[in-house]
């Protein structure tokens, strides 16, 4: 039973190790393999959640590879593992049945779903995590598992993508690093320990030097969550195949910085020893320019998943904003944006996705009238907009009170102004959002309607996950008094 | 439970006049459900206050409805403005095309509209108003046209980015009070209330200023003479009548059912909000009487006529708000007469600016009249309803505070209502004089738009005369609030 955490971790990465292996030639068997190790998987992960909410993070610890007494790599479940690992474990096997209609367009599948697996064992690597050693090895070993995803098509833009990816994410990894390292000297333990683990006795007189190096350390795991000005990253990587935009850079490995910087403020540093240093002032500042910047980036690219990916810096910016707010509301905001941002993000590189395979088109401008012809998709994208500029009762909208309120509670006056830059970001998220729901809906000019003629909604294997997706996306905003209660209790540390 | 009815009968029956393909079956729906929906409104006014729980959003947020005093005026306005362009709207948008999408969208606004009066919270008024915006820029986008596109961003934008405002307010605000929900004279926890006022006397300022881009204010009115002239006439005629009122609601909600009239009485930010007022009103004046496209100048006459009403509201006393709400019944009827009358005119000759109106009168008599009544009800000429409404504000101005609100007020209104006279006397002077030699067929609109002319023209002549009923209700409104 105490190894029962390897499970949901091992098991994928040599399934996808399988996969790349030997390489099946039937596309059905393939699709049956990778649909049955991903369930398998998230079943594994959820049910080890679903213990670790029973009987206590403890009844699980789970020491992968012991290094030496005190260094391991090692899992645990505790709240913020259980919000993250649920979130993967939920939305992996929608987004895999998306795909894999999805990736016959595309080719090389075997390929493909062999480092989807691997990833997916891997994010739950980083979730799982117990201690900061074990986190920053799953979260390099990320970014290399889904470096092959990126460069998919292996064509110039996407090893382009692909060698900017890695030499951000390495780095920014290796300034984190630094931060590891100092918690280590300076802690009592590399463990996570809510609240933080820095020892009192032995900060005193370094603390100027520490806070350097909290800034640091956010800057390098802020880089896979794509804060100013290290987010160049993302955009690029958006030529990648719609379900890795989808799950991976707008949830999974973005989620995973987010997540990151989540374990370095609240279980290593510790907030109280953050809260009201210029390290706060300067973390602060970054998140809110970033919230504002990825909001303007995205209303003048006309690029349609260039313009989500954009979207997707904003937004994780105001999860990163909630963080930086240093107290236990925060958290909480940040965790409900967590969940229903992911929820949103990839229901909308979804649709986009379905536009260009079904109809080839790739920029805002040429959407026009679309909507009559793919109202499933459209009639998705719609909803998940409405749901993202924070129309209530929809999610969008628990994610941006509960920032907000934490951040009026915070009595910081740059929190007051990240308030502002999250009206602004609400405006123009609306603009950039509608004008492609007005566009497909109420089309201005001339419509070449021979060609229009010739478009259609997707097959069911793309409209269902996509229609999942709205319908679970809907559902968890009506449900957001249970959810939010939880992600108080996980916030407040009694999980 | 009943208090839903209102809100999901024209909210789900639109959606069934989007597919409704035969032209017969689909305006007797719509009729069928506007005046449904009048009916259940009356009967929600009939029973005694109560409140409706809906869902919760994070635990401690309610979305609830009630149906309180203001809820019901505002009701009864909203649906007594949409029957009669309902009717008028058929024959119109048939002659404009894709009538399925316009009819949907003007079905369930009104259901959104119902929901707006009846918030109980600013949460669900915030849900509410960002519907109403939603469900009504499908109006504006109507025609089809680039224009119509751009005006139907700029309306996005300033609509959402005046809410946000707003919203942005609210969570400051939400912390100095003992409810969430809305009561007649404040929610204010004061003694907390007390040690933060600078503070929220600001939040105040920004959330009037925010919800009043809706209502046409200064500085975020922008997006009103850009909007009216492109989209359809009976869609022209409620975003001016009805959907500009529904900033003013959300204004009298913050002021008088949050914050109260006592506690931001003297304060930097109403002599503020004021001076935009004020300066709304007399600018819009100055803009319509510049501009020669009719539904434009009706538009900046808009501008101008709702800053009349947040002129009453801003005074913070019984007899401004009892002024203010007057102002929007009137204004919304005349103000709704007027555009109708330019669609019709539009629709019968296609004349869309002033100076091509010569004569108009001989060749529409009907539409003409009602112009003109309309017109003489704007100015605030008796025994038209206009006048009751100006004198009340006129006369609250004087009593009011700041004190030199009193002789600016009461000279802006002057001023106001001279330039008014000026805009839209010529129109009917030159319609129905246009001088020897002139000859024209008649060639007036069918009944089912001169009636729901008449109508309103005959509601602002009545409502002059006898305008006794109106101003107790009114009175008594305002007086629970203080």
């Amino acid at each position: 039973m105490h190894q029962y955490l390897s499970l949901p971790i091992l098991f994928p990465v040599v399934m996808g190790l399988g996969l790349l292996v030997v390489r099946p030639a039937r596309k059905l068997a393939r699709s049956r393999y990778v649909m049955v190790s991903v369930v398998l998987t998230s079943l594994f992960a959820l049910l080890g959640i679903q213990m670790a909410y029973r009987y206590g993070g403890d009844a699980l610890v789970c020491v992968l590879v012991r290094f030496s007494a005190s260094f391991s790599i090692s899992l645990r479940i505790d709240g913020p593992s259980m919000v993250y690992g649920a979130l993967a474990a939920v939305l992996w096997p929608v987004v895999t049945v998306y795909s894999l209609e999805y990736m016959e367009h595309e080719g090389h599948e075997d390929r493909f779903f062999g480092f989807w697996l691997i990833s997916f064992g891997v994010v739950l690597g980083i979730a799982f995590a117990e201690d900061f050693l074990s986190l920053y090895f799953f979260y390099e070993l990320l970014t290399l598992s889904t470096l092959p995803l990126v460069m998919h098509s292996m064509d110039e833009k996407a090893r382009y993508a692909g060698r900017k990816y890695v030499l951000y994410s390495l780095s920014g990894a290796a300034f984190a690093f630094i931060g590891i390292v100092f918690l280590l000297n300076f802690g009592t333990t590399l463990d996570f320990t809510y609240g933080g683990v820095l020892d009192p006795a032995r900060i005193a007189g370094n603390e100027t030097t520490l806070l350097w190096v909290f800034v640091c350390a956010f800057f390098g795991f802020g880089v896979k969550a794509a804060v100013f000005p290290f987010h160049g990253w993302l955009p690029d990587a958006s030529v990648a195949p719609t379900p890795v935009s989808a799950l991976l850079h707008a949830a999974a490995v973005v989620k995973a910085g987010a997540f990151a910087v989540i374990r370095l403020i609240y279980y290593g540093f510790g907030p109280d020893f953050l809260r009201g240093t210029f390290a706060q002032t300067i973390v602060m500042a970054a998140a809110a320019v970033t919230i504002v910047y990825g909001s303007a980036r995205a209303l003048r690219t006309p690029h349609l998943k260039r313009r989500l990916a954009f979207s997707t810096v904003s937004n994780l910016s105001y999860i990163l904003f909630a963080l930086t707010l240093m107290s236990p509301a925060g958290l909480t905001g940040a965790l409900t944006h967590m969940v229903y941002h992911a929820v949103i993000k990839i229901t909308l590189f979804c649709c986009a996705g379905s536009i260009i395979v079904g109809s080839g088109r790739e920029y805002v401008y040429e959407l026009e009238g679309l909507g009559q012809r793919m109202p499933a998709v459209f009639g998705c994208f719609t909803v998940s907009a409405l749901a993202l500029i924070g129309l209530p009762p929809l999610g969008g909208f628990a994610g941006k009170w509960m920032i907000a309120s934490a951040a009026v509670e915070s009595l910081n006056p740059l929190a007051y102004a990240g308030i502002g830059a999250l009206i602004l970001s609400t405006l123009l998220t609306t603009l950039y959002l509608m004008t492609i729901v007005v566009r497909a809906w109420f089309p201005v000019g001339e419509l070449d309607t021979a060609a229009l003629a010739r478009l259609r909604d997707p097959g069911p294997r793309m409209t269902v996950p996509l229609a999942a997706l709205t319908v679970l996306g809907t559902a968890l905003a009506l449900a957001s008094g249970p959810l939010i209660r939880f992600l108080w209790a996980v916030a407040h540390g009694s999980l | 439970m009943i208090l839903l009815l209102p809100i999901l009968l024209p909210v789900i029956g639109g959606c069934f006049v989007f597919r409704q393909k035969n032209e017969q079956a689909r305006d007797r729906l719509v009729l069928w459900l506007v005046g449904l929906t009048a009916a259940l409104t009356a009967l929600v006014c009939l029973l005694p206050v109560r409140t409706l729980q809906l869902t919760t959003i994070q635990g401690t947020m309610h979305l609830a409805l009630a149906n309180d005093g203001l809820a019901r005026f505002f009701m009864v306005l909203f649906t007594g403005i949409w029957a009669p362009v309902s009717v008028f709207s058929l024959p119109y948008i048939r002659h404009a095309g894709r009538e399925g999408q316009f009819l949907g969208f003007y079905t369930m606004t009104l259901g959104v509209l119902m929901g707006l009066c009846m918030a109980k919270n600013f949460v669900t008024l915030y849900m509410f108003f960002e519907m109403m915006t939603l469900l009504t820029l499908p109006l504006v986008l109507h025609n089809g046209t680039s224009a119509a596109r751009r005006a139907g961003f700029r309306y996005l934008g300033y609509s959402v980015f005046g809410a946000g405002m707003a919203l942005a307010g609210f969570f400051f605000l939400s912390y100095y009070l003992t409810t969430p929900d809305f009561c007649p004279g404040g929610a204010l926890d004061l003694p907390r209330a007390a040690l933060h006022r600078p503070l929220l006397i600001f939040v105040w300022f920004l959330m009037t200023v925010g919800f009043g881009a809706k209502a046409g204010m200064m500085p975020m009115q922008a997006w009103l003479p850009a909007a009216h002239p492109v989209a359809p006439a009976p869609a022209s005629a409620v975003l001016s009548g009805v959907v500009t009122k529904g900033g003013v609601l959300a204004i009298i909600r913050v002021t008088y059912y949050t914050f109260s009239p006592a506690y931001l009485a003297g304060s930097w930010a109403q002599s503020a909000l004021l001076a935009l007022a004020l300066c709304t009103v007399f600018t819009g004046s100055m803009l319509a009487l510049r501009e020669k496209q009719l539904k434009k100048r009706l538009a900046y006459s808009t501008v101008s006529q709702i800053s009349y009403v947040l002129l009453g509201l801003l005074l913070l006393s019984p007899d401004g708000v009892g002024a203010a709400l007057l102002q929007a019944v009137f204004h919304a009827v005349a103000k709704d007469t007027l555009f109708l009358a330019a669609g019709a005119i539009i629709m019968s000759t296609n004349f869309a600016r002033v100076d091509q109106l010569r004569g108009i009168g001989k060749r529409m008599p009907v539409t003409m009249a009602c112009f003109t009544a309309a017109s003489l009800s704007l100015i605030g000429i008796p025994p038209m309803s206009g006048f009751v409404s100006k004198w009340y504000l006129a006369s609250a101005a004087l009593e009011g505070a700041p004190p030199w609100a009193g002789p600016a007020a009461v000279s802006v209104l002057i001023v106001s209502a001279l330039l008014t006279a000026a805009y839209l006397l010529p129109v009917a002077a030159e319609g129905f004089f246009p001088g020897a030699g002139f000859i024209a067929e008649r060639r007036e609109v069918g009944r089912r738009m001169t009636v729901p002319m008449a109508v309103f023209s005959a509601a602002a002549l009545v409502l002059g005369l006898f305008p006794g009923p109106l101003l107790r209700w009114t009175a008594e409104l305002a007086a629970r609030l203080f």
